[in-house]
């Protein structure tokens, strides 16, 4: 199989929320298979040990004191939203029937 | 025009101290050299305005640091407050942050001078900067090739010699790679030794900032002011303050040095393969050893990366939903279709194609099937390197396979991307130090780069080799060939 079906695409592209045109789809079809070809490459890999390195640092990471920083300002932190009323964040509805 | 900044950075530092010169006099000189070299399309957003001002304010200043009034290029995907930072995407074009990353509170504490944000691949996804929302930048070595990437437009204007500093980022050898098309010096940090507050993140795991330099010595000054313990970044290290210059200039006799077999095996160009060899002998005939080694896994980083890059991606670029900054679809009919939308348009298709296979990745029993193996074998590759490092005092090779390819070529592979850094992933996997320094031309006369890699928190002495390898070679790596710009 060279490509994943139409489905599929349409599957890992709701996952990620990103809507496509039909021609991307036939697009990505193609290109999605030779990535999960590429992936599919660690189910080869034998003789590991299975403890896992989540982070390649291996020193605690202490909590922070629990004390009062610096603050950001409603003006400041509205300046970069697209769609706002007052102090706050306006979006579409999120149940439309 | 003035020719300052062909100066070593000790060298303007002198000047600046005695009043020779001012900050403004190496600001309108980059300003200047930017301008006459646009077309390498180096930079996204410029700084000219702000730059100008800070530079007349350090006038009144005692020039206290040797960065003091030195002009510096920034990654756009690093946070610069009150400077757009569009992290080379449309979903980002208009997006201007309100507050600094740790780097830029540090360069910043020192007076430097930000001229501008460079240009990169999207959201440092690529290996060409060829993902750029606003088109690539050209090599200075050959305007008709790829500066390499994601950190492009950095390694180009440094090498064009527009400024004398920049800061990159690897998540999984942005730095590394595109120094080593463009001929420059970069330095990927231990991971954990520079803050990444503030830098755009991509994959958590494995980014990093580094500095990018003409030379050895100036990239050790500027990793000096980087790095420390952040409260902002819980895996930034507490190391205890070092100088990086501190080895410099110190022979090399009797250290151990090893070279896996996978890095000159056949995946590198022979005449790539041939500029190694030709730094194995010198580093034998100066008295080190030099042994060719195995590192269990090394052949599997690619493939674990793509894992792991690509879910900690479609995680961490979910926040780009067009409700709080950035690109937001208009008169959606409801939320999901703002989602849905606003991605579509904007994300550029390699960003789509990684955030759409990491989501796969981390769905469901995928997680453990892909993603939680892929974090065992790291381990191992970890463990492999550990191993190594308890015989020898550095891994080489080359940093990339063959010289820059040209800017027009068109792959219809999505695993081009990966595979271009295929010998400077296993150092990310493992959280490890790695440098790219000039190590050469090639018959085309393109530079290619010599990959040092260290143990942990080893950067130290890894300067101490590239100077002195720096030393032995005299390149002469202004590719301009000494003339005006």
């Amino acid at each position: 199989m060279d490509k994943l079906s139409r489905e599929e695409v349409l599957h890992v592209a709701h996952l990620a929320r990103i809507n496509l045109e039909e021609d991307e789809i036939e697009k990505f079809r193609v290109q999605l298979k030779k990535l999960m070809d590429d992936i599919d490459k660690i189910k080869d890999v034998k003789d590991y040990d299975e403890e896992m390195l989540i982070s390649p640092v291996d020193h605690n990471a202490p909590l922070r004191e629990d004390s009062e920083g610096k603050m950001l300002e409603y003006k400041t932190v509205m300046k970069n939203v697209p769609h706002s009323t007052g102090n706050f964040v306006e979006v579409p509805v999120m149940l439309n029937e | 025009m003035s020719k300052y900044l062909d100066k070593s950075i000790e060298e303007l530092h002198k000047l600046l101290k005695s009043k020779k010169i001012k900050p403004i006099d190496l600001v309108e000189e980059a300003f200047d050299r930017i301008e006459k070299n646009k077309d390498l399309n180096c930079f996204i957003t410029l700084n000219k305005e702000e730059a100008l001002k800070k530079a007349k304010e350090l006038e009144n200043l005692e020039v206290d640091n040797l960065f003091f009034g030195i002009p510096i290029a920034i990654k756009d995907n690093i946070c610069t407050e009150g400077l757009r930072t569009t992290c080379a995407s449309k979903i980002l074009e208009n997006f201007v942050p309100i507050y600094n990353a740790t780097v830029i509170d540090k360069i910043n504490e020192k007076h430097m001078i930000i001229v501008g944000k460079t240009n990169m691949d999207e959201f440092a996804m690529g290996s060409c900067s060829k993902t750029s929302y606003f088109k690539a930048p050209h090599n200075p070595w050959n305007f008709d090739k790829i500066t390499g990437g994601s950190s492009g437009g950095s390694a180009a204007c440094v090498s064009g010699r527009l400024v004398p500093l920049a800061l990159g980022s690897d998540t999984g050898g942005s730095i590394r790679q595109p120094s080593s098309h463009c001929g420059i010096v970069g330095m990927k940090p231990t991971y954990g030794r520079v803050s990444r507050y503030g830098l755009v993140a991509f994959a958590s795991s494995m980014d990093q900032i580094g500095p990018m330099t003409r030379n050895v010595l100036e990239n050790a000054e500027l990793l000096n002011i980087l790095c420390g313990k952040d409260p902002k970044d819980l895996t930034s290290t507490d190391k205890k303050e070092e100088d990086f210059t501190r080895f410099i200039g110190e022979n090399i006799k009797g250290m151990k040095i090893a070279v896996p077999n996978y890095f000159v095996s056949d995946i590198v160009s022979s005449e790539v393969r041939d500029k190694f060899n030709e730094i194995v002998k010198l580093l034998k005939d100066k008295g080190c050893s030099v042994d060719y080694i195995d590192i269990d896994y090394i052949e599997n980083a690619v493939t674990l990366y793509q894992i792991l890059a690509m879910g900690e991606a479609s995680g961490n670029l979910a926040r780009f939903d067009g409700v709080k900054y950035g690109y937001s679809y208009e008169n959606p009919k409801d939320l999901e279709e703002l989602y849905t939308k606003t991605r579509q348009i904007g994300f550029g298709d390699e960003v789509k194609r990684r955030i759409m296979v990491g989501s796969y990745i981390l769905s469901g029993e995928n997680a453990n099937v892909y993603y939680d193996k892929a974090m065992g074998v790291r381990d191992d590759i970890k463990k492999s390197f550990e191993k190594a490092f308890k015989k020898y005092d550095f891994i080489i090779g080359p940093t990339t396979t063959t010289e820059a390819y040209d800017i027009n070529e068109e792959f219809n592979d999505p695993s081009k991307s990966f595979l271009d850094d295929i010998l400077v992933i296993p150092v990310n996997m493992a959280g490890l130090p790695g440098l790219s320094l000039p190590m050469g031309f090639t018959n085309n006369h393109l530079p290619v780069g010599l990959h040092i890699i260290g143990n942990f928190f080893e950067e130290a002495k890894m300067y101490k080799l590239a100077s002195f390898i720096e030393k032995e070679l005299k390149l002469n790596l202004d590719p301009r060939g000494g003339k005006d710009e």
